[in-house]
């Protein structure tokens, strides 16, 4: 202690003085600038126009990865696009949404629309209250909507029915009757899914009578699934596998994400593994699995990131331009064994 | 300013530290604390929105309330009541934000606002409706209103709930932060304090160091150790007055010390003197004592001599031999001490007879006394060296008859004895040089030793007086006057 008093000169003093100031400069410096942390929220970022997004499943990753998309291309234009339904402790039904989307006053609605009467009504209603509605994915053609983004239905059963004639040829079927179920929701009154089944049977009936298969018939029904709450679509696939031997369908076409992981599952739980192909929607990681496992035969995609980014340029033209057009169609892919691997590795950067 | 704050006394200085040192350790108190509160009441602050949004939900429930009352009843009381709550309830809205922002909790707070305004719009138009007995369109306007209600009353208890779990995180975050902010705050108290105590230490041994070396270097002076260099003196407060007193009291005592052994110097010189005096007269008196001898072997001699020419028949030799043998038995007998005037005359009559027989009969002595005065006392061996000096340097060397007269008589009551001589006399110089007791010349041949400085020298000690013997000479050719004062009562009883 004394060698250290000792050498404590005037300079020293002052330097430790200059310590001690140093230290109180820091504390209220820390203190000051953490005051402004805690009272600076996201809140002071605004945006001038406010997009409500409506979607029959918001929670799949399909969906998820649309909103994401509509998001971050929103927030170019300076704009938000909100999932309405992701922050509501209720469970609301689209059209109860589309009511408060409406009675919010949003800047525009991106809507999984359907061609539901009362969806009509309301996108009319939103239309009256200058509030410009885009269909998404399922288009409502009636109502006064202002743009639809989706896939080519007919298209897309084009690319299902070239995917099922190619299983035919490649796979071995029992007998010569292959029985090809393509699931459709019961209780919307779509007609993009009828489109899309008639873009099936008449690629298969096109294949058929033009091609190779000629000792094979090919059946397509169309099985209704409950989709009418979160449970029902397990539950009616289920019932798919419950039908007996010989009622089982060689071939299930998947028309959604949702379908496709119950039909994967069911697949495996009821030991129909090379049984039953499966066609499936959607690129998620688990249905990416399922083609690495070769429990499903193939996957058609959808660019989500376009589907979202087309549903926002359409609003912002909408409000730059006075209109834009009627339709835009995005891109699909076929996703099966031979470039699995290259989307698994997209999914995995995405995580 | 260093100068100044040097100056300051002692215990203003102390002060000023304590003082400083406190209001630096307060200072980083007070700013800690304050962060505290601040950020206790930010935590208070958390559930404040809750409580606003609980306020609107009571709020438009009134509103539904009063609004069904009055659809059932139509009492203006219901009205009233509608009135009331609806106002409340605008007002309460209008606070709410209505910006698109970033964060789900104000687009939440938007729609509510929306969705409110129109609500209250299908209120009202319900409450028109029912007033207007428009039965249809009030009953179509309830429903509308009543889902707003439904969803308004959703959204509420939604952002209710997202607002509690963001603030429960802002919550355990703001906990977190508090924790770190009062561990932070704890280690800079301990360095502050630390490093206050080190600069209480550091500038009171500052203050003290003065103070300490004023210490030691008392100790050293207690010690007895005098050869100290003086202390610096850096202030002018207590400890400096104290510095430069103890500086100067160290001075002055060196310079004590130094007179004293200056003198102690000159005492020990004085006493190395004394003994060597001490040693010279004892020198002096064995050569007297050595010197002594002869006259004894002188007187016994002469006396046999006298004897000799007695049996001879030679009667004149006899008389000076024996004059001779009484001359010197009177130098051996009275060669120290006191004698009589009378004794003193005789051995001068003696003297005188002696040098008469050398220089046949040159001198002629007249003696002119006070027979009285026989009887008083004087030093021995003092006239004869007189008469002696008369001789030797007034008589032999003058031509002609040399006189020599002897007086004693009273003067009140002293007696004087006068000796003047016709001699060749004495200049200024001569005087002087005998009054100061310093030898004229060479005496010591042909005398009997004893010369005038001894003479003088133990006339003055035995009068206890200078004013004992005058020597007077009227000037060169003119002879010399000897006279001795003596004191009267100095008489022999007889």
């Amino acid at each position: 202690m004394k060698a250290l008093l000792k050498r404590l000169n005037s300079i020293t003093i002052f330097i430790i003085t200059g310590v001690m100031v140093a230290l109180t400069g820091l504390l209220i410096f820390f203190f000051v600038s953490y005051t402004k942390t805690l009272s600076r929220t996201e809140s002071d970022v605004t945006y001038d126009k406010y997009y409500a997004m409506i979607t029959d499943d918001a929670e799949s990753s399909f969906w998820k990865s649309v909103y994401e998309s509509a998001l971050e291309t929103a927030k170019e234009d300076n704009a938000y696009v909100e999932m309405i339904s992701n922050n509501l402790s209720r469970e609301y039904s689209q059209t109860e949404l589309m009511e408060i989307a409406i009675a919010s006053k949003v800047d525009g609605i991106i809507v999984t629309a359907g061609e539901a009467e009362g969806m009509t009504e309301l996108i009319n209603k939103a239309y009256d209250e200058g509030i410009p509605v885009v269909t998404l994915f399922n288009d409502n053609a009636q109502s006064e909507r202002l743009s639809f983004v989706g896939v080519g239905n007919y298209n897309l059963g084009r690319e299902y029915g070239n995917l099922i004639i190619k299983m035919a040829n490649e796979r071995i079927f029992l007998g010569n009757h292959i029985t090809v179920a393509v699931l459709v929701d019961a209780s919307s009154e779509d007609s993009g899914q009828n489109v899309l089944a008639a873009g099936i049977q008449e690629t298969i009936d096109r294949e058929t009578t033009e091609n190779a298969i000629k000792h094979k018939r090919i059946e397509v029904e169309l099985v209704p699934v409950d989709a009418s709450n979160s449970f029902s679509v397990e539950e009616s696939v289920r019932n798919l596998f419950l039908l007996g031997p010989g009622n089982i369908p060689d071939i299930v076409v998947c028309l959604n994400e949702n379908e496709t992981n119950s039909v994967y599952q069911g697949v495996v739980d009821y030991n129909q593994v090379g049984f039953v192909n499966i066609l499936g929607y959607y690129d998620s990681e688990a249905i990416l699995k399922g083609i690495e496992r070769d429990v499903i035969y193939a996957t058609l995609s959808i660019d989500t990131q376009q589907l979202g980014q087309y549903c926002i340029d359409a609003l912002t033209e909408y409000y730059e331009l006075g209109n834009t057009s009627q339709y835009s169609a995005v891109d699909s892919y076929v996703i099966n064994k031979k470039n699995v691997a290259e989307y698994m590795g997209e999914a995995q950067n995405e995580e | 300013m260093k100068n100044k704050l040097r100056n300051l006394p002692l215990r203003i200085k102390l002060t000023g530290i304590t003082l400083a040192v406190n209001m630096l350790v307060f200072v980083i108190n007070i700013v800690l604390l304050v962060a505290m509160n601040n950020m206790s009441d930010k935590i208070d602050n958390v559930y404040k929105a809750n409580l606003q949004l609980n306020e609107i939900s009571i709020s438009i429930k009134s509103v539904q309330d009063s609004m069904v009352e009055y659809l059932g009843t139509k009492t203006s009381d219901s009205l009233e009541n509608y009135y009331r709550r609806s106002q409340n309830f605008t007002d309460l809205v209008d606070e709410l934000n209505d910006k698109v922002t970033g964060s789900t909790l104000g687009r939440m707070e938007r729609s509510i606002k929306e969705m409110s305004t129109l609500y209250l719009q299908e209120v009202g138009q319900t409450i028109d409706a029912k007033r207007g007995r428009n039965v249809e369109k009030y009953r179509s306007r309830y429903e509308e209103a009543t889902k707003l209600y439904g969803y308004i009353n959703t959204y509420i208890y939604s952002l209710n709930n997202e607002q509690f779990k963001e603030n429960s995180a802002n919550y355990r975050e703001m906990l977190d932060a508090f924790r770190r902010f009062e561990v932070a705050g704890n280690l800079i108290m301990i360095v502050v304090i630390f490093t206050s105590t080190l600069l209480i230490l550091k500038l009171t041994s500052n203050l003290i160091r003065p103070l300490r070396s004023l210490t030691g270097a008392a100790d050293e002076v207690a010690k007895g150790n005098f050869e100290i260099s003086t202390l610096p003196v850096n202030s002018s407060d207590e400890i400096g007055v104290v510095t430069k007193a103890f500086n100067k009291m160290v001075v002055s005592i060196q310079e004590y010390i130094e007179k004293m052994r200056e003198s102690a110097e000159t005492e020990r010189q004085l006493k190395e003197k004394e003994l060597m005096m001490e040693t010279h007269l004892k020198d002096a008196q064995l050569k007297y004592l050595q010197a002594q001898i002869n006259p004894h072997f002188l007187f016994n001699t002469l006396n046999a001599g006298a004897q000799l020419a007695m049996m001879e028949g030679a009667d004149k030799t006899y008389e000076y031999v024996q004059i001779m043998a009484e001359f010197f038995r009177y130098n051996v007998k009275k060669g120290t001490g006191t004698v009589t005037i009378g004794e003193e005359l005789e051995l001068v009559d003696n003297y005188i007879y002696i040098l008469n027989v050398r220089f046949s009969g040159d001198i002629h002595y007249e003696k002119e006394v006070d027979k009285s005065l026989l009887n008083v006392e004087m030093p021995s061996m003092i006239l004869q060296p007189i008469i002696e000096n008369c001789v030797n340097h007034g008589i032999r060397e003058m031509m002609g008859e040399g006189r020599i007269k002897m007086s004693v008589y009273a003067m009140d009551d002293t007696a004087c004895i006068r000796i003047e001589d016709n001699g060749i006399g004495m200049d200024e110089e001569t005087i002087d040089r005998l009054r100061n007791g310093r030898p004229v010349s060479d005496e010591k041949k042909d005398s009997n030793g004893i010369g005038m400085d001894n003479v003088y020298a133990r006339l003055k000690l035995f009068a206890g007086t200078d004013d004992v013997l005058s020597i007077e000479s009227d000037g060169p050719g003119k002879g010399s006057r000897f006279t001795i004062y003596l004191d009267i009562k100095e008489k022999r009883d007889v």
